[in-house]
């Protein structure tokens, strides 16, 4: 069946002119799908595009991408618009780099802005047109001092509303959506496990239906051991190396000379290290030893299986990787690892899936999986846009309470210890769930926001509320109302947990939306 | 004793007696061995003893009736993504008890939204009062709707006495085919309404109710009123998703020139589409785009492109 | 030409044909609403009679729409075969009537077919009661090809119709793989967008289409935007299997919908030049008893004749499906599901008479006083009557256009109960997919799960 609703209508706009009057459209459905194409344009909204960078400092290496995401109305017909980021496009890759690292091992942050700065002119594109984005620092360079001085400067090279983060379980899950291993997860119904094996950390995100269910990072990567291919030695073993050689009975010196073979077993029991971590959570020894994280839950089926990160691109060849020439190309071991990651792999029931990306799946999940847009219908006062890193509270655990007094009450309850700080600091109310909010539910929850953050209107801070259901704008009509001379930016359609932060940017499409990243501490990411 | 007690106490003397429960168990009634049948067979008796326990229902649309599926969580995955009636299982090729009923249910408040009127209670609780256009009955209503948007002479005189003319912004309510909408979203629509508009200084003329009225009746009150926007809350045609679901009409100077194309329209307001209070926060931030621009419809949106 | 006939001893006069034919109507609202339909019981037997007696060459020298105003009258006149049509013209309605109902070879029928005029097939079937349209329908079993064949003797097919309220290509997938899961989909996999453009048709056709590509079904794809927009799609190279367009029984209605018989002709030739499938038959039509008067485009004349105007347009094009939607149309048209079951009769046999592959959707709405019963029995009989197809819709309700139609159950019941088979081609895959043996669902159909093991 066909004929009505849309062919019909849409064609006596589209030719018949749309001054004819019609019966059948006063019946409001119908007419509603009429109407769809003379309240609107026929060929698509305008979209709006959003330009975000993706950086990710690594161990070994350092690359950066520039995407466009295309933010589109997509609620059709006469509905109210959803803008939705409906496109992401890859616009630029750079060169993959090897970190510059200075004489006492750590990240030479110079360069790096050095080699950044190259990238984007290389591109084509100067920092002010960036809208929005994420600096990663991970694996081992996140764990070295000057990871927050990377973040606090990048502002300036990358615009102004780029996210820095580090910390081996948020980036497992910006991997695995960078690999594609959460779509993966959502379309064809699988749990999935994607595996990031870089130079220093293998991080593991676990997707079902598209979302990240759990996570965990173990010390293990290509270029824990480093090799002179040339001269047949050992140039460097670093502490969980050193672990695994113990482990493994071998006592292998800097220095000393090494064979494929030696090689081989020590990748070999790297990567059955990876491979317990994903069937048993009750780790001991060497597993033990090297889980950076809490391990895997496990409480779920892991059904496939993606590697991503430098060492991917070998866990899908069968090209030769027997010599010591072939194994030692990149002064490592990375190649040997992917091999055995392959091998060990095989046959224990899982499904060895390839990855839409590889080696760059960390810095494309940064440069276009991290950031989001709020509901369509909201209230913000731009002046205040962007913030960043503001503290979410989720007063209403309970649900929302009846009266204005509780609302008030319960705020103030949960924001007290923030209050008692010398300093205060502007924070979002978080409201989850999505139980229907009457008008009058509306209003006095209003009046109770209103109360609770007295303290903070008091001093100039604006009302930030933060909901999931859709209600945002009505909410903060009533905010502005009740008190003309506070500050409202008033948010819906976003999940938030108690002890996430969220940036909000400025609004694009017309006013219609903010972008906001959600930094979840559920995965115990530690925030630089 | 009529015929349903008469069949029900048989029934229970027969569980009395242990027949029913003896073949339930012994798996002789088979063909519907699904898990809810069962229980509705052996929840049956407890009729005879009157109002005992919770009245049943019927389980959530959304729960996957499929038996034994090759896989489970694909369905579940699947189950999120539309609101269809989909994976309700089968009985043979026949639709389960359960989903069969359910589809009754929502047949039946379909057609009740359309052949119920909005009631006085509605009305009272929202400050309305009420006017009717030229249609007599339901059926002339619905077979004939030309006259739905047309108003009787009493309406006029009515209207004339109670409104004020000139405001910035007229709200009328009308019952459209679905008096459940109007009745399930009004009170939370009118008031955010209402606020969004004085929140920007504009003017808003008395509302009132139409009943057995269509979309094109708003230009009749257009023109009685003077004012510059009618903003019309009609009853849209309901589905099985939702009987609920209530369009708003606006148009900038609504009169006898008014056509379809004038129209702006928000659509599937309801507690499961764009929630009635926040439908109403957002339709004022929609008038006051109408009425900087001087136009509602297609040359709204045209002049808000460019 | 005689307009008076007596009933018991009062005598009707009518003023023309087109009055003839439209009191001789079962009841409709839309004749009710355009103030043409009998005015009693009595009235309307009496129309009945009048008609009856008229010859056909009454009903082709007065045209209910004059030839020079009206491009569907031309269409129609021009595609007559006139010489069969002089060896019927002295005929009376009641003669062509029983000519039909004695007649025993599908040949003859669709032979004098072809000397018909639209009104004419439109006349006889107003002699018509039910058990008569079911026969005479029963009679003609059209078949036609695109990918698959549908109107197959002892088959019955179904358009799978996966809509979606918001055009969310996973919610078309979950419905559609349920659809095939209890053996839906071999008429072809045709999709309603919400939006009528050009990026949102690529985007629907290219999910179904890989999707069909994937799991190599033997079936079509469609996706039911105006024909313009399916054409700029195909120009684009979009791949189009086959082409819809609704259709209407005036040309001031076909305005309406943006169409002509030019357009429709460009459209099928750049099908068959541009198309993806083999055809012959690259069209699927729609239509429905009222759309005219829905429009105002009715010229006073009745809404089943209209409707049988349509399938005189239609039949130029050599349709692969087309499937009549008169329970749609609203109770201003049809307002009960005895109006309803009437109209789907009467549009069966009359299309079947066009010598077109032929569907109803024996549908409803929820402002109309009809319910799941009339529909089941509206299909049953359908069925009964040798439809070549039905659509097919989750739980027997359409989420994104909000009005009940047949169900995958309904379908798959009516299979069984008429012990009818898919397409060939499709009956192959279902068996392939293990959802189907001997003609008979398995114990896995109606689990979409299967196309994710």
């Amino acid at each position: 069946m066909g004929m009505q609703a849309k062919s019909f209508w849409s064609s006596f706009f589209q030719k018949a002119g749309r001054r004819r009057h019609l019966i059948m459209a006063d019946s409001p459905k119908i007419s509603s799908l009429y109407a769809a194409h003379v309240s609107r344009p026929v060929e698509g909204d305008a979209e709006e595009v959003v330009t975000s960078v993706g950086i990710d400092i690594g161990t070994t290496t350092t690359q950066c991408v520039i995407s466009r995401l295309t933010v589109k109305n997509t609620a059709p017909g006469t509905l109210v618009p959803r803008m939705e980021i409906t496109d992401k496009e890859v616009v630029y890759r750079s060169d993959i780099h090897f970190t510059p690292i200075t004489g006492e091992n750590l990240v030479d942050t110079e360069k790096v802005f050095r080699l950044i700065e190259g990238e984007f002119s290389k591109a084509g594109i100067s920092p002010s047109e960036i809208d929005t984005g994420a600096v990663i620092i991970t694996g081992e360079t996140a764990k070295k001092e000057n990871a927050r001085r990377i973040s606090g400067e990048m502002a300036g090279y990358a615009g102004d509303f780029v996210v820095a983060t580090a910390g081996g379980k948020l980036e497992s899950v910006i991997a695995g959506r960078g690999s594609g291993a959460s779509d993966y997860s959502r379309r064809y119904f699988k749990t999935v496990a994607n595996i990031d094996i870089g130079g220093g950390t293998a991080n593991i995100g676990i997707f079902k239906s598209g979302k990240a269910i759990d996570s965990c990072c173990i010390n293990i990567g290509g270029r824990l051991l480093r090799v002179d291919a040339e001269e047949s030695r050992i140039v460097q073993i670093t502490g969980p190396m050193a672990h695994i050689l113990d482990d493994l009975g071998l006592s292998l010196k800097e220095g000393d000379r090494v064979d494929p073979l030696n090689i081989e077993i020590i990748c070999r029991r790297m990567a059955e290290v990876v491979l317990n971590s994903l069937q048993s959570s009750a780790l001991t020894g060497l597993e033990d030893a090297l889980m950076m994280t809490a391990p895997l839950r496990l409480d779920y089926e892991v059904e496939c299986v993606m590697i991503s990160g430098g060492v991917a691109d070998y866990a899908y060849t069968t090209s030769p990787c027997d010599t010591l020439d072939e194994i030692g190309r990149y002064g490592d071991i990375g190649p040997m690892l992917g091999r055995q990651v392959q091998q060990v792999f095989k046959g224990n029931g899982m499904a060895f899936i390839r990855p839409t990306e590889t080696i760059r799946a960390t810095v494309i999940g940064a440069g276009s999986q991290t950031v989001d847009v709020s509901g369509s219908t909201i209230v913000v006062t731009d002046e205040c846009l962007p913030m960043k890193n503001i503290p979410v509270v989720i007063p209403f655990g309970e649900g929302i309470p009846e009266s204005p007094d509780a609302v008030g009450e319960a705020i103030r309850q949960s924001v007290s210890s923030l209050y008692e700080a010398a300093d205060l600091e502007p924070l979002a109310i978080g409201i989850q769930g999505d139980e229907y909010l009457s008008y009058k539910r509306i209003q006095s929850l209003a009046q109770g926001v209103l109360m609770g953050l007295e303290p903070l209107i008091r001093v100039g801070f604006p009302v930030i509320v933060v909901l999931e259901h859709d209600s945002g704008k009505v909410l903060g009509q009533s905010l502005r109302v009740l008190n003309p001379a506070a500050q409202v930016i008033c948010v819906d359609q976003i999940e938030v947990n108690e002890g996430d932060y969220i940036d909000i940017g400025r609004s694009i499409a017309g006013g219609t939306v903010v972008p906001v990243v959600i930094k979840t501490l559920v995965f115990e990411t530690r925030q630089v | 004793m009529n015929e349903q007690e008469l069949i029900q106490s048989i029934i229970g003397k027969l569980v009395e007696q242990g027949v029913i429960g003896t073949l339930v168990e012994q798996g002789v009634i088979t063909g519907a061995p699904s898990a809810e049948t069962v229980a509705a067979v052996s929840a049956s008796p407890s009729a005879s003893q009157g109002d005992a326990g919770e009245p049943v229902t019927l389980p959530p649309l959304n729960e996957v009736k499929v038996d034994k599926p090759k896989n489970m969580a694909a369905l579940e995955a699947m189950r999120k993504t539309t609101p269809a009636r989909i994976f309700m299982g089968r009985c043979g090729a026949r639709q389960k008890t359960h989903s069969f009923l359910h589809f009754q249910a929502d047949h039946a408040a379909a057609v009740d939204a359309v052949f119920m009127d909005v009631s006085d209670a509605c009305l009272a609780e929202n400050g309305l009062f009420g006017v009717q256009t030229l249609v007599k009955d339901k059926d002339e209503f619905l077979m004939k709707p030309e006259l739905g948007k047309k108003l009787n002479e009493a309406a006029k005189k009515t209207i004339a006495e109670k409104c004020v003319k000139g405001a910035q912004v007229q709200i009328i309510v009308v019952d459209g085919l679905s008096s459940t909408a109007i009745e399930a979203n009004i009170a939370d629509t009118v008031p955010a309404l209402i606020q969004g508009l004085k929140a920007e200084g504009i003017s808003v003329g008395t509302p009132f109710f139409i009943k057995y009225g269509r979309v094109g009746v708003m230009d009749e009150v257009g023109a009685l009123l003077d004012c510059d926007v009618v903003v019309e809350l009609v009853g849209e045609r309901p589905g099985l998703i939702t009987a609920e679901s209530m369009s708003a009409y606006m148009v900038y100077k609504a009169g006898k020139k008014t056509v379809e194309a004038d129209r702006t329209i928000i659509s599937n307001i309801h507690k499961g589409g764009t929630p009635p209070a926040e439908a109403g926060a957002h339709m004022a931030t929609v008038v006051k785009q109408m009425l900087s621009h001087k136009a509602s419809g297609v040359t709204l949106s045209e002049a808000m492109r460019g | 030409m005689n307009l008076r006939s007596k009933i018991g001893d009062k005598v009707f006069t009518f003023q023309s044909v087109r009055e003839v034919m439209a009191k001789a109507n079962n009841e409709k609202s839309g004749d009710a609403l355009a103030g043409i339909a009998a005015e009693s019981a009595t009235e309307r037997v009496a129309a009945k009679l009048c008609l009856a007696n008229l010859q056909l060459k009454d009903i082709y020298e007065n045209p209910v729409i004059a030839y020079d105003n009206d491009e569907v009258t031309r269409v129609i006149y021009d595609d007559l075969n006139t010489t069969i049509y002089e060896s019927v013209k002295n005929w009376s309605v009641a003669e062509l009537r029983e000519f039909i109902l004695k007649s025993r070879r599908q040949g003859d029928l669709l032979n004098i077919s072809r000397g018909l005029t639209s009104e004419m097939i439109a006349a006889a079937a107003k002699l018509m009661s039910t058990m008569d349209l079911v026969y005479a329908s029963k009679k003609i079993k059209v078949s036609a090809h695109c990918n698959t064949t549908i109107g197959l003797p002892g088959t019955l097919s179904f358009r799978c119709q996966p809509n979606h309220p918001t055009d969310s290509i996973e919610g078309i997938l979950a419905s559609l793989k349920e659809g095939l899961s209890f053996g839906s989909g071999d008429a072809c996999i045709g999709v309603n967008p919400v939006e009528d453009n050009v990026e949102g048709f690529t985007r629907v056709m290219r999910a179904i289409t890989d999707f069909k590509g994937k799991y190599e079904i033997p079936t079509q794809c469609v996706v039911l935007a105006h024909i313009t927009t399916q054409m700029q799609a195909m120009e684009k190279g979009v791949p189009v299997d086959l082409l819809f367009q609704s259709i209407a029984g005036t040309q001031s209605a076909n305005d309406a919908f943006g169409i002509s018989a030019t357009m429709l002709a460009e459209a099928r030739e750049m099908a068959l030049r541009l198309g993806t499938s083999t055809g012959p038959n690259v069209i699927y039509f729609e239509t429905g008893q009222g759309s005219e008067i829905s429009l105002d485009c009715h010229h006073g004349v009745d809404i089943m004749t209209l409707e049988a105007r349509c399938y005189g347009l239609a039949r130029r094009f050599n349709p692969f499906m087309l499937n009549n939607v008169s329970g749609f149309i609203g109770p201003e048209t049809i307002y009960t599901g005895k109006e309803v079951i009437r109209a789907d009769l009467e549009d069966l046999f009359m299309g079947k008479m066009h010598g077109l592959s032929m569907g109803i959707a024996p549908c409803y709405t929820n402002h109309m006083k009809a319910d799941q019963d009339d529909q089941e029995l509206g299909t049953m009989l359908c069925a009964m009557a040798g439809s070549n197809f039905f659509m097919g819709v989750s739980g027997g309700d359409d989420c994104m256009l909000n009005y009940q139609d047949t169900s995958f159950h309904d379908d798959a019941a009516t299979r069984e109960i008429l012990a009818l088979r898919p397409a060939p081609e499709f009956e192959k895959w279902l068996e392939k997919m293990g959802i189907m043996e001997e003609g008979c669902l398995t114990d896995a159909a109606g689990d979409a799960s299967i196309f994710d093991k």
